[in-house]
């Protein structure tokens, strides 16, 4: 007979109510890794997806994410010049907020080259990709936005074509394509005061318009993506352009470092200081409910060494006793996981590596608690019934 | 089966080192007995009748003399206590003032326990664990936990579980003590038919002059020793 079963059905509350306290714990520990893995995912979404070999940004920075870029108007054309590049598209990134439905919504508008962009590196759940006409734009589910809306960016009505699910940059916010131009036209976005300002300063009576620069403005225009052919050489072409000057050149290995390592740095710093915290915790926690469970057998482990059991019958109802705990708390935790982390508003990923692991700790957090608790059980003697 | 006593004390010592000095506990007690026999100990609180059987039953380790059983000396000055667990086991069962079962068990379970950690397998352990239980009249409470068992029952679960594995030796301690009367000759009376159908040898420490007519020899304790 399984005395650490028995005596968990004996008190089936108290036994669920342990596990969900130690389910609880794990299900934090499980929700920090889960934020950890989601934010990186998240901040690498677009590097990794949008399928480049280089990016071309704005010289002496390390743009378009980790710094401010912007590039020539005219770079696209000339990077497409130089031997060994397959194909260009211009990119641009900005965090807009916009009216809809009578609430303020936040969306990262990112600026796509169509028609050179097919946006196959996306996976549309609804609608189409962006047609070759101005004013519509692809979002992400998580904006609120649906296939139909309309919503006003810089006094342009755009019309959503098309939905994405799981689109977001690093600080979760969704992400809505539009073409680059009209990403240009929202970025340049002024008050008519300023409008007036700049005509003034200029003293110009000219036909500018919201749209067409008529300040000296940066170009919108963040980073220039770049295919190589097959067969072309990184190296030789990353130097041919980094020779004009103006220019900086990245590599998609470059860019992830700079997200990582540099952007979000702190933030991963901070996420995994936590994790190891709520682990610490719950390492201590589930040491001291395996030890208490011995504690309150004391009496019965005197009784059972009186009746002359061996060493490991004691050992056994207590190690299992630990396995059971763990194990029915880290089922719960599982469970608990996947029923409310979908709720919470950024995402949480839950690697099966990462909950093996985790599973492990557990397994040898449980294993030495049992440990210390059979050390204890074993300077029981069996006299000790009796008093 | 040799002519040898189940249980023979050779000059069983034990000291108490006490603040005030050294409490002879037990000093120098030699008695044996034989198969079948029921013997009870009586004798003034603080006497060494716990004592004795502590030592007997291979719980405390003797200041001098020996405990044999079954002619093999098993407990000495010198002794390891936790080797005789195996000793233990097969050969003493106990039964102690309080039935000391596992609460979270039931009555049947907490009989079969002792036969399993003798290695009986566990559907043979259930099997001869309810065989005793209906011996005992508990057929009816086979399943029920230890606290909805009334004081006789559970006493008589712990006798159970004391002869589970068939010893050759019972040790009792009081056990009749939480009992009223007519629980405790019933239980006193359970040793008895043990000792007679099962030629088991069992010493019961008891205060209960009622119960004098059931045993075969009586011993007294005086100051840790017996009384001439
Ligand atoms: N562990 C112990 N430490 C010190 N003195 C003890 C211990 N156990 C028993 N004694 C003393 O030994 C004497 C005999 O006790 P015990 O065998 O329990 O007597 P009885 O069971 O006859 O009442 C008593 O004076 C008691 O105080
Ligand atoms: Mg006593």
């Amino acid at each position: 007979m399984n005395l650490a079963f028995k005596d968990a059905c004996h008190a089936p509350a108290r036994f669920a109510l342990t596990s969900f306290g130690v389910a609880f714990l794990l299900t934090a520990v499980i929700g920090m890794v889960g934020l950890y893995r989601g934010v990186v995912e998240d901040a690498l979404l677009i590097i990794e997806r949008i399928d480049a070999d280089l990016w071309v940004v704005q010289g002496e920075r390390a743009g378009p994410f980790a710094e401010a870029s912007a590039v020539a108007a005219d770079v696209d054309r000339r990077v497409a010049g130089v031997p060994g590049v397959a194909d260009v598209r211009r990119f641009s990134q900005f965090s807009q907020q916009f009216d809809f439905a009578g609430r303020m919504r936040r969306a990262t508008v990112t600026g796509v080259d169509v028609p050179a962009d097919d946006g196959r590196w996306l996976t549309l759940i609804a609608g189409r990709w962006l047609g070759a006409g101005r004013y519509e734009a692809v979002a992400d589910a998580v904006t609120g936005l649906r296939i139909g809306d309309r919503v006003t960016l810089a006094r342009d009505v755009y019309e959503i074509v098309g939905l994405t699910r799981g689109m977001v940059d690093s600080a979760g916010d969704g992400l809505l394509f539009v073409v680059i131009n009209d990403a240009t036209v929202i970025a340049q976005r002024r008050t008519s005061e300023e409008i007036h300002l700049a005509r003034a300063a200029h003293g110009s009576s000219g036909a500018a318009s919201a749209d067409t620069s008529s300040v000296a403005q940066d170009s919108k225009i963040a980073a220039v993506l770049v295919r190589l052919d097959p067969a072309a050489d990184h190296a030789r072409v990353r130097a041919a352009i980094a020779r004009w000057g103006d220019v900086a050149v990245l590599s998609t290995a470059e860019q992830r470092d700079l997200m990582l390592n540099a952007r979000l740095w702190k933030l991963r710093l901070q996420i995994l200081a936590f994790t190891l915290l709520i682990l610490l915790i719950t390492a201590l926690v589930v040491s001291l409910i395996v030890y208490t469970m011995t504690i309150e057998k004391l009496h019965q482990i005197a009784l059972l060494k009186l009746i002359g059991a061996r060493e490991r019958v004691v050992a056994g109802m207590i190690g299992q006793q630990a396995a059971l705990i763990g194990f029915g708390g880290f089922l719960a935790a599982i469970g608990v996981s996947r029923l409310i982390f979908p709720l919470f508003p950024r995402r949480v990923v839950l690697l099966p590596s990462d909950l093996a692991l985790l599973a492990l700790l557990l397994a040898v957090i449980c294993a030495v608690a049992a440990f210390v608790g059979i050390a204890r059980a074993s300077r029981v003697q069996a006299r000790e019934v009796l008093s | 089966m040799s002519g040898a006593p189940v249980l023979s004390a050779r000059g069983l010592t034990r000291h108490y080192a006490s603040g005030a000095g050294v409490v002879r506990a037990l000093d120098g007690v030699s008695f044996d007995i034989a198969a079948g026999e029921l013997v009870g100990i009586f004798g003034p609180s603080g006497s060494g009748k716990s004592t004795f059987l502590m030592l007997a039953g291979l719980l405390e380790r003797p200041s001098a003399g020996e405990v044999w059983l079954g002619g093999q000396r098993v407990s000495h000055a010198g002794v390891h206590l936790d080797g005789l667990r195996a000793t233990r086991r097969r050969r003493i069962g106990f039964v102690f003032q309080r039935a000391n079962l596992i609460p979270f068990l039931s009555a049947i379970e907490n009989v079969a326990l002792s036969l399993e950690i003798a290695d009986v397998a566990p559907p043979d352990a259930r099997h001869h664990a309810r065989r005793l239980l209906e011996a005992l009249d508990l057929a009816h409470r086979a399943d029920s936990l230890p606290a909805r068992l009334s004081g006789g029952e559970q006493q008589r679960v712990a006798v159970a579980r004391a002869l589970a594995n068939g010893p050759p030796l019972i040790l009792a301690d009081e056990p009749t003590a939480a009992l009223d009367s007519a629980r405790s000759r019933q239980v006193m009376q359970l040793f008895r038919r043990i000792a007679t159908t099962r030629g088991t040898a069992v010493a019961v420490v008891t205060h209960d002059p009622r119960s004098v007519d059931l045993f075969d020899r009586i011993v007294e304790f005086e100051d840790g020793r017996i009384k001439k």
